[in-house]
């Protein structure tokens, strides 16, 4: 099995303004290995988002394949996509996109929830929970678990969000400019957290980022130009 | 999972959703509370006015009716237990020597009981009477000093002087005693040789008064019926008297009580009598000028129950309105809810949830919104509906407001009566209005486009 973790095959996206359509991905051609840690570069409006949403099945392409694994998921049905997301991929966000009304470790669990029943979720609850600490204390926010969102730093929450996207064990993580909202210093923090669970996990990541020197220390980088992948 | 985990979470951190618990708790609460009331006054008002009445009454009898001949009749209806005549006539009471006070006013005082000196004047005869109505137990529900000496003979003559037997509190209002007499004075209708009528001054001449003044009375006790209206401007006197004081013939009769064996089949039973009535008066012949009819104690009293259904009816539409209020709230504070909440619909789609699944949370916030509101509301309700005279006399105590004046209407408390169907009614329509203005945030939530919160700050 040498498959890519994750691939696009030819994937085009175009959207609609009334009868006009704007093509943003023109025909995008990526794979991404297992442990690898792919650097996504390009300029702002280039479709980095756009191109993240649809290979973690958030959003479907107007043409082409995306694979799991060399299994092609593009055309799944909607629970099975939801599911897929669930299983296979994880997201962090710019904005940490974290529940308010939720404790950090609430936020982490919730993650566990999402597929299960109420049954299920009681049966596992304490190795969960169990996970879900350890994930935390893995981010360095073992002191926080029951803090709200409200009441932590910026760094912070994104750790939180990045915990919860490693609660399920994905095979990739889709990083969408993780410290573009940290200031440097704690956007170094963040990053070598990212790059020691890389390392750790054996984790393939794509990583959005402006930044060109981040981008150097990945394995790889490449380029979204004119709606297709360069480098 | 996180569907119920969620719903609960946004419930519990957001006080604002007590809002719409409130607002529905208080829609069944009140729907269930007053049309409890008023089905308690219905039953307890009903139960007044039958306590007073002969399951079946014959009336416009033609002068011509004879009581033995119509009882014949009458007793061979099937169930037809027992039927009394009585005559029916009216006067003004006094006592003798002074002169009657002016007549009350028109509207008043009849209900209150007692106010006015006008009163209906029944001749019966109490051993055919008790066999009909509740003649006997009217006679002990009284005070020990105002029930009458002879049960058995309630209406013998005392010292060569008719027997007058009057309301209990009619009676302790104008300070009356056993024994004390009373003038009647009234009329009566007289046919002329030539068909004309006059009325002619009624003397106590055939009841062994003299033939100038009104014929005297003595009060030989006091009758209860718990209808108040009835007790009030009702006083009954021996049919015999009442008939010679009329110059009436022997047997005369104007007005035949009935009573049945099976309540079940009063009114069957009513239409049976009435036809057997009219078959025996050659009614058919067609020489009267009003038809005889029999009544059920119901169809007798029918405009004013009516009139008490009608209200609660109208009581539970104006009701309706504190639900609509209630929607409209709950309404408002999930809307707010769900507006506030789109920023997270992007997240847990990105985990693994899916729109109809974000659909569910918020739709589960106003179910549970409105469970609960049903379930303080229907409980709550309930126990007020039961305890409302303990809390009425708490109130009195504390405050010295009486909110429900019980005597007006001469209950001992404030009446309920807790309608099952009715609950589960209120409950329904509660659920199925808190599942409406529940399901158009929901839906409103689960078609937005999760990307534009991911994408968006
Ligand atoms: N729903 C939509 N309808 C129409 N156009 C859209 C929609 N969503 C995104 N776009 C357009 O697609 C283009 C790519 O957007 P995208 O968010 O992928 O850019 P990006 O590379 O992530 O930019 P940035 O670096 O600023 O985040 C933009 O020009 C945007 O205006
Ligand atoms: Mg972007």
């Amino acid at each position: 099995m040498n498959a890519p973790a994750l691939s696009a095959h030819d994937v085009k996206k175009s959207y609609w303004l009334g009868k006009r359509e704007i093509p943003i991905l023109k025909g995008v051609n990526l794979a991404v290995e297992r442990g690898e840690m792919v650097a996504l570069l390009g300029a702002s409006g280039a479709g980095k988002s756009t191109l993240l949403h649809l290979l973690g099945l958030l959003d479907t392409p107007t043409s082409g394949e995306i694979r799991f694994d060399g299994q092609p998921v593009h055309n799944f049905k909607v629970g099975a996509r939801a599911k897929l997301r669930h299983q296979f991929v994880g997201f962090v966000f710019q904005f940490y996109h974290l529940i308010p009304e939720l404790t950090a470790i609430q936020n982490v669990l919730l993650a566990a929830m999402m597929q299960k029943s109420v049954c299920q979720y009681w049966k596992e609850r304490r190795t969960t929970r169990a996970a879900a600490e350890q994930i935390l204390d893995e981010v360095g926010l073992s002191q926080r678990l029951s803090h709200r969102p409200a009441e932590l730093s910026g760094g912070e929450r994104q750790r939180v969000a990045i915990a919860r996207a490693l609660l399920q064990n994905p095979r990739v993580v889709l990083a969408d400019e993780p410290t573009g909202n940290l200031d440097s210093e704690t956007a170094d923090d963040v990053m070598q957290m990212l790059f020691r669970i890389n390392r750790e996990r054996q984790l393939a990541f794509l990583l959005v980022t402006h930044n060109e020197d981040l981008a150097r220390k990945c394995h790889r980088v490449v380029r979204l130009r004119d709606g297709m992948v360069v480098g | 999972m996180y569907r119920l985990f969620l719903a609960a979470r946004y419930l519990l951190s957001r006080p604002i959703n007590l809002l719409g618990i409130g607002g529905v708790t208080l829609g069944v609460w009140a729907l269930i509370v007053v049309v409890s009331i008023f089905s308690g006054f219905l039953r307890v008002v009903g139960e007044h006015v039958r306590s007073a009445s002969a399951d079946v009454s014959v009336w416009f009898l033609p002068d011509s009716a004879r009581f033995h001949d119509l009882q014949t009749a009458i007793d061979e209806v099937p169930n037809v237990a027992a039927c009394s005549p009585r005559l029916v006539h009216f006067g003004l009471l006094n006592r003798p020597g002074e002169t009657p006070p002016p007549p009350p006013l028109l509207g008043r005082g009849a209900m209150q009981g007692g106010d006015t000196p006008f009163v209906s004047v029944l001749g019966v005869d109490p051993d055919l009477d008790r066999k009909t109505t509740a003649l006997d137990a009217w006679l002990v529900a009284v005070a020990t000093e105002l029930r009458v000496k002879d049960l058995q003979k309630p209406l013998a003559r005392i010292d060569g002087l008719p027997a007058i037997l009057l309301g209990e509190e009619r009676m302790a209002r104008s300070g009356l005693r056993i024994g004390d007499k009373l003038a009647l004075s009234t009329g009566r209708v007289e046919r002329g040789e030539g068909g004309g009528r006059s009325l002619v001054q009624v003397t106590g001449e055939a009841i062994g008064g003299n033939r100038q003044d009104a014929p005297v009375f003595v009060v030989a006790g006091a009758f209860h019926t718990r209808h108040t209206g009835y007790d009030g401007n009702t006083a009954f006197v021996h049919i015999e008297d009442l008939r010679a004081m009329l110059s009436l013939p022997p047997d005369a009769v104007q007005e035949i009580s009935v009573k049945v064996e099976d309540p079940a089949d009063t009114e069957a039973t009513a239409d049976r009598v009435q036809r057997a009535v009219r078959r025996e008066l050659g009614f058919e012949r067609g020489q009267f000028q009003r038809a005889p009819l029999a009544y059920s104690w119901h169809e007798r009293h029918r405009g004013f129950l009516e009139g008490v259904e009608w209200q609660r009816a109208l009581m539970k539409i104006i009701l309706i309105v504190i639900m609509v209020v209630a929607a409209v709230l709950m309404y408002a504070t999930l809307s707010m809810m769900v507006a506030e909440k789109t920023s997270d619909i992007g997240i847990l789609c990105a985990l693994g949830g899916s729109p109809r699944g974000v659909m569910t949370v918020f739709l589960s916030c106003g179910l549970s919104i409105t469970a609960i509101g049903i379930v303080l509301g229907t409980v709550i309700g309930c126990l007020s509906a039961i305890y409302l005279e303990e809390f009425r006399q708490f109130v009195l105590w504390l405050a010295g407001v009486d909110l429900f004046p019980v005597k007006v209407y001469n209950l001992d408390r404030v009446p309920h009566e807790l309608d099952p169907l009715w609950i589960l009614q209120v409950a329904g329509v509660a659920l199925l209005v808190g599942a409406i203005v529940s399901a158009l945030p929901a839906f409103r939530a689960a078609r937005h486009d999760p990307l534009v919160s991911l994408r968006g700050s």
